[in-house]
């Protein structure tokens, strides 16, 4: 994945000034900052939720730039898992649907779906509650549903954006764990956090961001 | 004292500064929730609109007659007494008989000859009157054109306004004759109770030899023919034996109204009930709507401290606004649109020209809908305003984003394991999510594709009747013969020469001569026209429904006005007269349609009764291929008396009807399309977030246009299956009311109407009903920004 020379602007305000940005296959990359400082914007730019003022974002040989809603919506299905802060979960929909939901998308059948869905819940440790609707979750078991659906399509780049954020020191453990086990069998991570725990548990690279700016970049040892 | 005056000085400063408050935060989201203010606005002048031109239908077309008589205190029973025997006294002594509330009279009355034409008369007998004015106590003529018979030699003619004819202010001024006394045309009058054809001044009568005395009377009780022969019985018995000649009741003009060819008034009342349907339950939806949507914003005052009375003044406040510059503006168009379509509607025939010159737009209706609609708003408003109220504001806030009813997750998770593209299966249980919204959206639409159904019914129905009431092209052209007393050059030719010289016209195969002989009904004081055919006339395209065509004298064809009218039925025997003598004639056949005063007949019956009489119309088959424009240059070449013009192919009252029921189904899909369409608006409002995750993990703009689209479409095929035999019920139910009103009576071929491939088609038109109204607010939920929406959380 790589980022060159992005910048944001909304009105007068920029959110990313001039941000140059690779992830090599298999890294776990955590971006950190104060709040406000663009983390989220960069994290939109990747997933192609939002589209740069300027420069270019390249992911997976993808230059998201060239897209359109439709290029970038098939973007996201193939290449992208993304998990959120707030889990954002369907409430209509099962634990076992809603992980079901991203494959079916693809034009998956609904059986199909179900069973590699069963088995991602299966290996998150959720099986149990594969039935359940999400107002009946917890935080934790809500994000590890998020996850086995960001996983779902076996994406190239996950994404997290604050994944710990809303959850209890207990259930942050069982998240990053789980984060951490991923990117060991090889999964490229993009953590967006100011949790200094999540990075130095999760990643093996550190990236400062503030006001807009790439301020300093690190390597790590990871905690765990 | 001064510190209870103190705090009532806070509380009252306090409620001066939350009026402001109130009033400011209601005038905030007018302005900001444009789209909802734009909708609520929008729904409610249409609907009004719709209410307005219903309800003015509804009420136009339930007693039009009645009005009419209202207006005009027209006279319930007209009275002649014989001049001869009876007294100035005694006459005015009825106005004392028992039941009698209003008289109106003596008015001295001549039976006189006219012999001319004038607008609606024809030559022949006609009722004239003294009378001093229009107005009065009973009988209040409207004089419409010139003013009232004064002068010697001045007669004032009635007729209905909007009756072109051969133009009726060309008739103004107009020299005719009446038994020899010659008289001018100063004035046009209608009268609702028909108690003349004409009147003059009652000192100028005394030329025409009045023999009789005409009194109008009203009654305390003359509900029903009982109690109006009653009254008749008093009046009788007021005056010498003998002398009360003849009497009619408006019971009797009542019915001939009803019987009139207006086949129109049941399609308008189910048009208006529709309407009104429609347009309570889209106005209910969408306030109610917009006050659901709003309950996070609700909890957001109230954590701002606002008291719960407060937030519900807010929210009514907001839909009041837009909804009373709505409900004023559908007032104002719908006045514009209800009143040109009422006079088309109701003004066919000549009682119908009565009728719709008397019914005019009721203040009542602009009232009810003033006061009504902005209620109805407030009603719709208040239930979930005061659901609101009582919500504690932490759950407010958290409004939307809680975990539905079990009914519909069920739904939802037997539709994931479908096979259906995830898109269509996630659309198709939208509904269920809000299932009081959809059942409000789902009646809509029903409503929405009975209507289509219904006038679809119509249109076919009224289009063969209106291709059969022309002939269904059995003739092409007709030939009028001039006539120097309506001011048209006479012909050269006569009679059998001009039927001689129309057959040996390049491309004419066959020319029937028809003629128009004024007769009365024995036993009935109404004039009744005869329309006598010289030669072959069964094949002129008049469908007889029941019996045959006359095929001989004595035999004639009448409408079903006429028999329902007079009691007939298709072979019964009548006596027909003129001056001087009478034929016994039998009823062969009932016609699709027509008049009740016409009756069809061949052509030595009208002699018998009219020695003497002459073709006046001429009915031209051409051979096909002819060139119509060609023959009638090639008649107008042959003698310049005579006028040739196109046989209508088009009957103008089925494209009136076509027309209107196309307008009135334009306006009642536009409020149902309209109620689709904020249903879709407040879904997508509240499923923002729903669509921004569906969005985050790869559902494409198309997709998510697909899902919100078949979310609605199912509700339309819903609406489609219902709706669909609701019209057809709608208009099996509707055609024998206008058959029972002895208008018309319908044929089974015109009943039968509908084919499968048709319904199904009409089914679907609840989908394309449904679709349209969903299209826009989907395509907007398809553009809707993704990383703004997920982390607003």
């Amino acid at each position: 994945m790589r980022l060159e020379d992005v910048r944001k602007e909304y009105g007068d305000a920029t959110a990313l000034d001039g941000v140059s940005l690779e992830i090599r296959s298999g890294e776990a990359v955590a971006v950190m900052g104060p709040s406000g400082c663009g983390k989220s914007t960069l994290l939109n730019m990747v997933a192609g939720l939002d589209r740069p003022s300027s420069g270019r974002v390249v992911v997976h040989g993808d230059d998201l730039t060239g897209l359109d809603e439709t290029g970038l919506a098939l973007f996201r299905r193939r290449r992208i898992g993304m998990v959120f802060q707030f889990f954002n979960l369907l409430d209509d929909l099962s634990a076992l649907d809603n992980v079901a939901l991203a494959a079916q998308l693809t034009g998956t059948p609904a059986r199909q779906a179900r069973r590699r869905a069963q088995e991602l819940l299966d290996e998150l440790g959720i099986a149990d509650r594969r039935n359940a609707y999400p107002a009946v979750l917890s935080g934790g078991e809500r994000q590890r549903v998020a996850v086995a659906r960001a996983l779902m399509n076996r994406p190239a780049l996950l994404l997290a954006d604050e994944p710990t954020g809303a959850l209890d020191s207990h259930a942050g453990e069982q998240v990053m764990d789980l984060l951490l086990d991923l990117n060991q069998i090889g999964q490229t991570l993009l953590l967006v956090t100011h949790d200094r725990r999540l990075a130095s548990r999760c990643a093996n690279r550190v990236v400062d961001l503030a006001d807009g700016r790439v301020v300093g970049e690190r390597s790590l040892e990871r905690a765990g | 004292m001064r510190t209870v005056k103190a705090v009532g000085t806070v509380r009252a400063v306090g409620t001066v500064g939350a009026t402001s408050a109130v009033w400011a935060v209601a005038r905030a989201a007018v302005r900001r929730r444009k789209l909802q203010t734009g909708v609520i606005g929008v729904v409610v002048l249409v609907s009004t609109m719709t209410i307005v031109v219903a309800l003015g239908l509804l009420d136009a077309a339930s007693a039009p007659f009645d009005r009419a008589f209202a207006q005009q205190r027209g006279s319930q029973v007209t009275a002649s007494f014989d001049a001869g025997r009876v007294s100035a006294a005694q006459l005015a002594a009825t106005g004392h008989a028992s039941g009698v509330t209003a008289v109106a009279g003596p008015f001295p009355e001549a039976l006189a000859t006219l012999d001319r034409t004038v607008v609606t008369h024809v030559p022949g007998p006609v009722t004239v009157v003294g009378r001093a004015g229009p107005g009065g106590s009973v009988d209040r003529v409207n004089l419409w054109a010139g003013r009232w018979a004064a002068g010697p030699g001045e007669v004032v003619f009635s007729s209905p306004p909007g009756i072109l004819g051969e133009g009726t202010h060309a008739a103004l001024g107009r020299q005719v004759v009446l038994s020899g006394v010659r008289f001018t045309v100063v004035g046009l009058a209608s009268s609702v109770s028909e108690s003349a054809d004409a009147w003059v001044a009652p000192d100028r009568i005394a030329a025409l030899h009045p023999e009789s005395v005409q009194m109008l009377y009203r009654f305390a009780h003359a509900g029903t023919d009982a109690e109006v022969a009653a009254d008749v019985r008093a009046v009788a018995d007021a005056v010498p034996r003998g002398a009360l000649t003849a009497s009619e009741s408006y019971l009797s003009l009542e019915r001939r109204s009803e019987s009139s060819p207006n086949a129109f008034v049941p399609f308008l009342m189910v048009f208006g009930i529709l309407g009104l349907l429609v347009a309570v339950l889209i106005v209910g939806n969408v306030v109610s709507g917009a006050v659901v949507s709003g309950f996070r914003h609700i909890g957001m005052l109230k954590a701002l401290g606002f008291t719960p009375n407060q937030v519900v003044a807010v929210y009514l406040v907001m839909v009041s606004a837009p909804a009373l510059v709505g409900c004023a503006l559908g007032v104002v168009l719908g006045d514009l649109t209800e009143q040109p379509l009422m006079e088309q509607l109701l003004g066919n025939g000549i009682t119908g020209a009565y009728l719709a010159d008397s019914v005019g737009l009721s203040a009542w209706v602009d009232i009810v809908a003033l006061l009504g609609v902005p209620t109805l708003v407030l009603l719709a408003a208040l239930a979930p305003s005061l659901r609101a109220r009582g919500l504690p504001a932490a759950r407010a806030v958290s409004a939307g984003s809680v975990q539905r009813g079990g009914r519909a997750l069920r739904i939802q998770r037997a539709l994931t394991g479908s096979r259906l593209p995830r898109s269509v299966s996630l659309g198709l249980g939208l509904p269920f999510a809000r299932p009081g919204r959809s059942a409000l959206t789902l009646a809509a639409v029903v409503l929405g594709v009975t209507t289509v159904t219904f006038s679809t019914g119509l249109a076919a129905t009224v289009t063969a009747f209106g291709d059969a009431a022309e002939g269904g092209g059995a003739y092409q052209v007709v030939v009028n013969a001039g006539r120097a007393d309506v001011g048209t050059t006479p012909p050269t030719h006569t009679d059998p020469q001009i039927q001689a010289l129309l057959a040996a016209l390049p491309g004419a195969t066959q020319v029937t001569p028809s003629a128009y002989v004024p007769v009365r009904l024995a036993g009935a004081a109404q004039g009744l026209t005869l329309t006598a055919y010289r030669g072959t006339s069964s094949d002129l395209g008049t469908m007889v429904v029941r019996g045959r065509w006359f095929d001989g004298p004595g035999e004639v064809v009448v409408t079903p006005g006429f028999l329902n009218l007079h009691g007939l039925s298709v072979g019964d025997r009548l006596t027909l007269r003129t001056a001087g003598r009478e034929e016994r004639v039998t009823v062969v056949g009932e016609s699709l349609s027509g008049d009740p005063d016409y009756l069809s007949t061949d052509w030595t019956t009208a002699t018998a009764l009219a020695p003497g009489v002459t073709g006046r119309q001429y009915l031209v088959k051409l051979a096909p291929g002819t060139s119509v424009d060609a023959y009638q240059r090639a008649v107008r070449a042959a003698d310049p008396g005579l006028h040739p013009s196109a046989k209508e192919t088009v009957n103008a009252a089925s494209v009136t009807a076509v027309g209107s029921a196309s307008v009135l189904t334009l306006l009642l899909g536009a409020v149902a399309a309209l109620g689709v369409f904020n249903t879709v608006v407040l879904n997508t409002r509240e499923r923002r977030r729903d669509l921004g995750v569906l969005k985050s993990i790869g559902m494409t703009p198309r997709q998510v246009t697909a899902m919100t689209v078949v979310s609605m479409a199912a509700l339309g095929l819903v609406g489609g299956v219902v709706g669909v035999p609701l019209g057809v019920l709608a208009h099996a139910l509707v055609l024998p009311l206008t058959g029972r009103g002895g208008g018309i009576d319908f044929p089974p071929s015109m009943r039968d109407v509908w084919h499968p491939a048709g319904l199904v088609l009409l089914v679907l038109s609840g989908v394309a009903l449904a679709a349209l109204g969903a299209f826009v607010p989907s395509r907007a939920a398809a553009r809707l920004t993704i990383a703004r929406v997920l982390h607003n959380e």
